[in-house]
């Protein structure tokens, strides 16, 4: 298993994509500080009425979408990237090669998703100051924690869902579309719904369950240990399906 | 060794390998003959764990390749040059199947510049000729310096010198007592380099003799068409 996971950390460094998607989310970070500053400066010369009715300068939430998708994109690299007749003849023991690539994208998402967020939500302190609510969101550092832990919570799961959707689709491209539609697109359905299947649907969207997991949502369809087993159920439906396409086709 | 015993594949109700017995001995160039849709290459890729067979059973050593601890250690194994990632560099391919089985970085340094790609090491395989990209597949194989080495159309793309070098290698690995299975359409180069053949047509064996008893009466051009055409000898 060491082994394997040593050859995966290799593969993945060793070629361009996964720099090109740490520089996205760079981006990301500096885009976020960017509009918070914005808003900051914004709120400063507002009257106090219209500065009551701010929404939150917290770029974390804005960047955190872009985040999910990065790491499911890096997920379904990890699956596809290399011809799997050099993946399994270096590797033989499928059940080894998936375990290293579930860890390594465990890691790497985690690792990726606490830094970018950390460094949002740091600059983000820093640019708000002792600013009131709603414009800063968070009185301490444990305002921010659920927050924070739900996100990553929600990084790592996309990063699973990309490496599962990439097992069992066998193509980086068709399996960032699909992430697409999970992300992006079904969220952008669900609310037309008929009521009250549209609460229902939406309260069960990867985006909306971040913020189930964290508690910050009055009425939410799910309660925070609902919402994670519900997150838990996305990567475990995708991988589990990335598994018996693995264990069971030809290379 | 390598033991193929009652190997078969089928997809749907096709058969690409019938029912297939050979065995494969250390010492040797063996080669794998038979026209395009034999079954060679799914042979190999059975052999190699990457396909399923659907009867029989493939043995590397005794075992099953997917049962092989550190499997580059005891199978080198060139089937498709292009299945590597194009944009990594040469020396990184290497690197990450050396590590993938506890073999030392610097052997894939070693074996870079023993197959003649020394000074491309650092490219990226796309921008690698095909000569250049089938030795950083053979170097692959000797990563693990194995016992056993399987090569489907090692000379593909390869100039006179690059055939003649891998000509020899397969020859000096057979001398150091190994194992070497190699398929081939160029009969010409396989009576040059084959100790022994193994001959298979729509999936079945048709012939597994020393090279020897094949060209005793004529060239091994011959004695394959007269075999794969069903005329026999």
């Amino acid at each position: 298993m060491k082994n394997a996971l040593a050859a995966e950390w290799l593969k993945l460094w060793t070629v361009r994509a996964p720099f090109g998607l740490v520089a996205a989310v760079g981006l990301m970070v500096v885009l976020g500080a960017l509009l918070s500053w914005l808003m900051v400066q914004d709120y400063d010369t507002s009257p106090a009425a219209e500065q009551a009715r701010f929404a939150s300068a917290d770029a974390s939430v804005v960047i955190n979408p872009v985040l999910q998708f990065c790491v499911a994109a890096l997920g379904a690299l990890v699956a596809t990237s290399d011809p799997r007749l050099a993946a399994l003849t270096a590797v033989p023991n499928r059940k080894r090669l998936l375990a290293a690539k579930t860890a390594l994208v465990t890691g790497a998402a985690a690792v990726v998703g606490a830094v970018a967020l950390a460094l949002s939500i740091g600059a983000g302190w820093l640019i708000m100051g002792d600013r009131p609510p709603p414009v800063a969101p968070w009185d301490s550092l444990g305002d921010v924690l659920p927050w924070a832990g739900a996100a990553v919570l929600s990084i790592v799961v996309t990063g699973l869902i990309g490496l599962g959707l990439g097992l069992a689709l066998r193509s980086t491209a068709v399996a960032i579309v699909v992430v697409g539609v999970l992300l992006w697109g079904l969220p952008a359905i669900t609310p037309m719904l008929p009521e009250p299947w549209n609460m229902d649907a939406s309260g069960v969207m990867v985006p909306y369950l971040v913020y189930e997991v964290a508690g910050v949502v009055e009425n939410a369809p799910l309660n925070p240990v609902a919402a994670v087993a519900c997150l838990l159920v996305y990567a475990a439906v995708t991988l589990g399906t990335g598994t018996v396409t693995l264990l069971r086709r030809d290379a | 060794m390598i033991e193929v015993r009652n190997l078969t594949k089928r997809y749907g109700g096709t058969t690409a390998v019938d029912a297939l017995s050979f065995t494969v001995q250390p010492g040797l160039v063996t080669g794998f003959l038979g026209p395009n849709g034999a079954g060679k290459s799914t042979t190999m890729r059975m052999i190699v764990g990457l396909d399923r067979p659907s009867e029989g059973e493939a043995l590397v050593g005794g075992k099953r390749y997917a049962d092989l601890d550190q499997p580059l250690r005891h199978v080198g194994v060139l089937l498709d040059p292009a299945a590597v990632h194009h944009g990594r560099k040469a020396l990184d391919h290497l690197r990450w199947l050396a590590a993938s089985n506890g073999i030392s970085q610097r052997r894939a340094v070693e074996l870079l510049e023993q197959v003649g790609l020394g000074g491309v090491r650092h490219k990226r395989i796309r921008t690698l000729s095909l000569g250049m990209k089938q030795r950083l597949g053979v170097a692959a194989a000797l990563l693990g310096d194995p016992q056993v080495l399987m090569f489907d159309e090692p000379v593909n793309g390869l100039d006179p010198e690059g055939v003649r070098w891998i000509r020899d290698l397969m020859r000096a690995l057979a001398h150091e007592g190994r194992t070497v299975f190699v398929s081939s359409h160029l009969m010409s180069e396989m009576a040059l380099t084959a100790d022994h053949v193994v001959i298979v047509a729509r999936g079945q064996l048709v012939k597994e003799t020393p090279m020897e008893a094949l060209t005793q009466n004529g060239s091994l051009e011959d004695a394959y068409l007269a075999l794969t055409s069903g005329r026999g000898l």
